[in-house]
């Protein structure tokens, strides 16, 4: 390979290596800033915990740094539009969660974000940790245009802990060239005439839930000999299932390949496909659709509150609403911005002309952390045990 | 430093060429220890400790760092849920057969770029790198759009007649999990193995020919075994990381391809539950590792590494 | 009489075809699917699928106008590379260590520097956020490099020992008899011969680090890496082409780089 005193084969790589670096350390640190557009970098470390009500201080003069700890894709701005508007001059900053669990393991490890946003299921752990705290709504001026059931979400003990933001559905997902009886209950995901093509999602609570849907059990009160039935439905049903999904991407490209033709999924994936021109239809089961709902909660020795407050209040606004809504096909807490929805294949993905889907609908309850952690158990011996 | 005392310090008894510490060296020998062996105590002795502490943790409930009264619950539960354990072996089995034919449709590859490239050889394996570059989570969603039962491969079969049914044994399953496995990882097993080609000397392999030596008996007697500690090093490269894998079965997988890596991961960022977590890595770990020590003795590595 | 010199076999013109054909193919498999994300990058599709339909360059578009997305694969190219160095050194080092002395705990170093292979990096990211948190570290960039350089070092030392095992040690010898102390006679009579090898080991690292994400995702802060971000972004179907784009662009500066330095190689 050359001799010893020139290698010109290997100036390459080692020049290649020093050029990344180079143009790494640049476009890592130039940019490091979060991206508000005029705002000088304010001092890190915030106003002081007792600042004056927000009225006192004009949203343009409000400064300081909040740490947001979120799912990727709501750092876009499109997602917090309502608040870089209405405060030009505060720092957003974001960190990242791959999963509910996630979320609360860095949470629970002592991560320094201000505002986080787990999901139903999961909201209860932060409240008995003592990692969020209450907040006081009368200073949401968007408040009063969140629906009672949502605003229940985010109570426990008569207290308001989190912040409603985003909510979906769930329900059975089929592909109506395929399978063409209609799909009226959960028991689908079950069904041997779909053999090789059901797509579940990879979640133990979700396949607790669909079981309790299906045998009328309890959802908040299961019994070691029901979770022990559950178990070993789901085991046979592994032999049914092609794969499981993680995101929704995952499930969409399953049902465009011909893989899967039955599916848990949520309204997104539904959404997608309608438009990407599948044939695809979403079950009303007659044991009712799920819902969940994202929410946004404080930690608590936060020193950026009256930020915080400030963020999810604005994450209530009509523009971020809309963009939730025509991007992520996701529903958005603001009942105005539901109202306001005009294309055709969202108002059917969220059946806005059928109130009564929402009565018929189950919002995942609360988990205590014994079911959590005996639920999570269950579905990974389920996946071991193939 | 005069030559004299360079010749006074050599060691009196022959010329071995790693005899002790003392002398000229021991600057060098301790200013390329320290560094390394502090890193290694802080940033992975001591998180594995503290990983095996948590694993005799209850749960995750209450403040992370606060004591807690040690248990072996969660080692007894192992031991009463036999899919776990056999979900070990099998991934086991899955990284030595990953292993052994990565390493086998390495070497080819290795020899080439070692002894056949010339100069370009550098070149060559950037190019060989380059896509690993690439998001690997996008370059498996574009093989599944390959694979699938509408997909590319699919869609050629069914069109000229091959088959009458889509393959559905393509994807979502075991067999996808190896192809794919030994897909990503022959390159990374070529690299030791070219290491260890580079070390193979011309004069030996003339004087191999002069003896009426053929080119299969070259290779076989002399580049070979030169380059068994690559070869035995880029298994294990494969092999080790292998049995923890859980990137490719969840992609690939399907539901029978589960490792046992995704059960780990899953218990750390679906379940919240840490100390289980643990407790199965630990477990892997000490087998992973005393499967190794037992190997490398059968090979007898230390006839290939002591000079 | 060394082993460091080049190698000249007899050319055999029959294997060498063969070996040139093994290697184009291996190539070609490899680089496919990246033929199809290129396709797909330019292809109107919002998700992964045939029918194609249209061309369109909206999604290098929204690659340029995504600041956090350029930002992450500024991050993933500044980690890659400053882990990828300092795991080159201090793997090196090891693989010195234990060809050129003999000490206690000689086989345990050996072993220690590869043991990153076989622990989950779920389990040494879950390890090392609490080892940060304890020392109230923030998560952060170089915390990530930190992770990094640890899961490096294996490839590198196996790299390097592959290299180093039976590099006979006479001429370096020879070299301190003539009076050098025993660092120069490294660099001048180790290094040149190792170095190939060193940079095989670099880029390995490097590669290794530019990809990783289950490390990452646990130990970013506010500035995510490209995988830690991408991963994210594939909850939400409609950001996949952009994401497509970005590897795409990526991938293809990558190559321009690579081919630009071998154009300035050839006219020196």
């Amino acid at each position: 390979m050359g001799d010893s005193r020139s290698r010109p084969g290997m100036r390459l790589p080692v020049g290649l290596v020093l050029v990344a670096l180079v143009v790494g350390a640049c476009a890592g640190a130039g940019a490091s800033s979060p991206p508000v557009e005029s705002a000088p970098p304010s001092a890190a470390g915030a106003t002081a915990p007792t600042t004056p009500s927000p009225s006192e201080v004009p949203p343009d003069q409000v400064t300081g740094e909040l740490t947001v700890l979120d799912w990727a894709g709501y750092d876009d701005p499109l997602y917090w539009q309502d608040f870089k508007d209405a405060y030009p001059n505060a720092n957003v900053g974001f960190e990242f969660g791959g999963s509910d669990g996630d979320i609360y393991g860095k949470m629970k490890a002592g991560d320094q974000a201000d505002v986080f946003h787990p999901y139903t299921g999961w909201i209860q752990f932060y409240v008995d940790e003592g990692i969020a705290q209450e907040i006081d709504t009368s200073k949401l001026k968007n408040w009063d245009k969140v629906p009672e059931d949502f605003k229940k979400v985010g109570q426990f003990n008569g207290k308001q802990y989190c912040v409603p933001f985003d909510w979906g559905f769930t329900s059975v997902l089929y592909n109506t060239e395929k399978v063409t009886t209609p799909i009226d209950s959960w028991a689908a995901l079950m069904d041997p005439a779909y053999r090789g093509h059901i797509s579940m999602w990879d979640d133990g609570p979700g396949a607790v839930t669909v079981s309790s849907y299906i045998h009328g059990y309890d959802e908040t009160n299961i019994s070691p000999e029901q979770l022990a039935t559950i178990k070993q439905e789901w085991i046979d049903q592994a032999k049914l299932n092609k794969a499981y999904w993680v995101g929704e991407p995952d499930l969409v490209s399953m049902f465009q390949s011909g893989d899967a033709t039955v599916a848990y999924s949520w309204q997104g994936a539904y959404a997608t496909l309608l438009g990407a021109g599948v044939p695809v239809a979403y079950a009303d089961p007659k044991e009712g659709r799920n819902s969940w709902v994202g929410v946004y909660c404080i930690r608590k020795d936060t020193e950026n509150l009256d930020l915080a407050l400030k963020f999810i209040d604005e994450k209530l606004g009509e523009k971020t609403g809309n963009n939730l809504v025509s991007n992520f096909y996701y529903g958005h807490a603001n009942q105005d911005v539901m109202n306001g929805i005009t294309d055709e294949t969202l108002r059917k993905a969220f059946s806005i002309d059928d109130p009564t889907i929402l009565q018929k609908t189950n919002f995942t309850p609360n988990l205590t952390a014994d079911q959590r952690d005996a639920w999570t158990a269950m579905w990974n011996e389920v996946k071991a045990s193939q | 430093m005069a030559a004299s005392e360079a010749v006074a310090r050599k060691p009196p008894r022959g010329r071995r060429p790693s005899d002790g510490v003392v002398g000229a060296r021991r600057g060098t020998f301790w200013a390329l220890l320290l560094p390394v062996v502090a890193f290694l105590a802080v940033f992975l002795v001591l998180p594995l400790v503290m990983m095996a502490a948590l694993s005799t943790r209850a749960d995750l409930r209450g403040p992370l760092l606060e004591p807690w009264a040690p248990t072996l619950k969660h080692y007894v539960s192992l031991a009463e849920t036999p899919s776990y354990l056999r979900l070990l072996l099998t991934s086991a089995g899955i990284a030595v057969l990953v292993a052994a034919l990565t390493t086998l449709l390495a070497y080819p590859l290795a020899y080439f770029l070692a002894l056949r490239a010339g100069s370009r050889a550098a070149l060559l394996l950037i190019l060989l790198l380059v896509p690993f570059w690439t998001s690997y989570l996008l370059r498996v969603m574009a093989w599944k759009l390959m694979l699938g039962e509408e997909g590319v491969i699919n869609s050629i079969l069914m069109g000229t007649g091959l088959v009458d049914q889509p393959l559905s044994a393509l994807l979502y399953n075991r067999f996808s999990v190896t192809v794919t496995l030994v897909y990503v990882w022959i390159p990374f097993a070529a690299l030791p193995i070219m290491a260890a080609l580079q070390r193979v000397d011309p004069a030996v392999l003339d004087a191999a020919s002069d003896l009426y030596a053929s080119p299969r008996q070259q290779f076989r007697h002399v580049t070979l075994p030169l380059s068994m500690p690559g070869v035995i090093g880029a298994f294990f490269l494969v092999f080790i990381p292998t049995v923890g894998e859980y990137v490719t079965p969840l992609m690939v997988g399907g539901t029978s391809g589960t490792m046992y890596g995704n059960v780990i991961q899953d218990f750390f960022t679906k379940a919240a539950n840490w100390p289980f977590g643990s407790m199965l890595s630990v477990v892997m770990l000490v087998a992973t590792i005393a499967v190794a020590i037992l190997a490398l003795r059968a090979v007898d590595i230390r006839r290939f590494v002591e000079p | 009489m060394t082993a460091t010199g080049v190698v000249r076999h007899r050319p055999l013109r029959r294997t060498s075809r063969w070996l040139w054909a093994y290697y184009w193919l291996l190539l070609a498999l490899l680089f496919l699917p990246i033929g199809l994300l290129a396709l797909f990058a330019v292809n109107a599709n919002t998700t992964l699928s045939f029918p194609l339909r249209g061309l369109t360059l909206d999604w290098f578009g929204r690659v340029l106008s995504t600041p956090a997305l350029l930002r992450s694969a500024g991050n993933s190219l500044a980690v890659a590379a400053g882990s990828s160095i300092v795991a080159t050194l201090l793997g090196t080092g090891v693989a010195i260590l234990f060809v050129r002395f003999r000490f206690p705990g000689r086989w345990l170093l050996l072993g220690l520097s590869v043991l990153p292979l076989i622990v989950p990096f779920v389990v040494l990211a879950g390890a090392l956020l609490v080892l940060f948190r304890a020392f109230d570290v923030d998560r952060s960039l170089l915390t990530v490099g930190i992770a990094h350089v640890m899961i490096g070092l294996p490839f590198v030392v196996l790299i390097m020992l592959a290299r180093l095992v039976g590099f006979e040690p006479q001429v370096e010898e020879a070299a301190m008899d003539l009076g050098a102390t025993y660092p120069t006679a490294l660099r001048l009579v180790v290094l040149p011969a190792i170095a190939p090898a060193m940079v095989a080991a670099g880029l390995t690292a490097f590669t290794v680090s530019f990809d990783e994400f289950a490390l990452a995702l646990f130990l970013v802060g506010r500035e995510p890496t490209f995988p830690v971000y991408l991963f994210g972004q594939l909850r939400f179907t409609t950001t996949l082409p952009v994401m497509i784009a970005m590897a795409v662009v990526l991938m293809a500066a990558t190559l321009g780089l690579l081919l630009f330095a071998e154009r300035v190689r050839r006219i020196r």
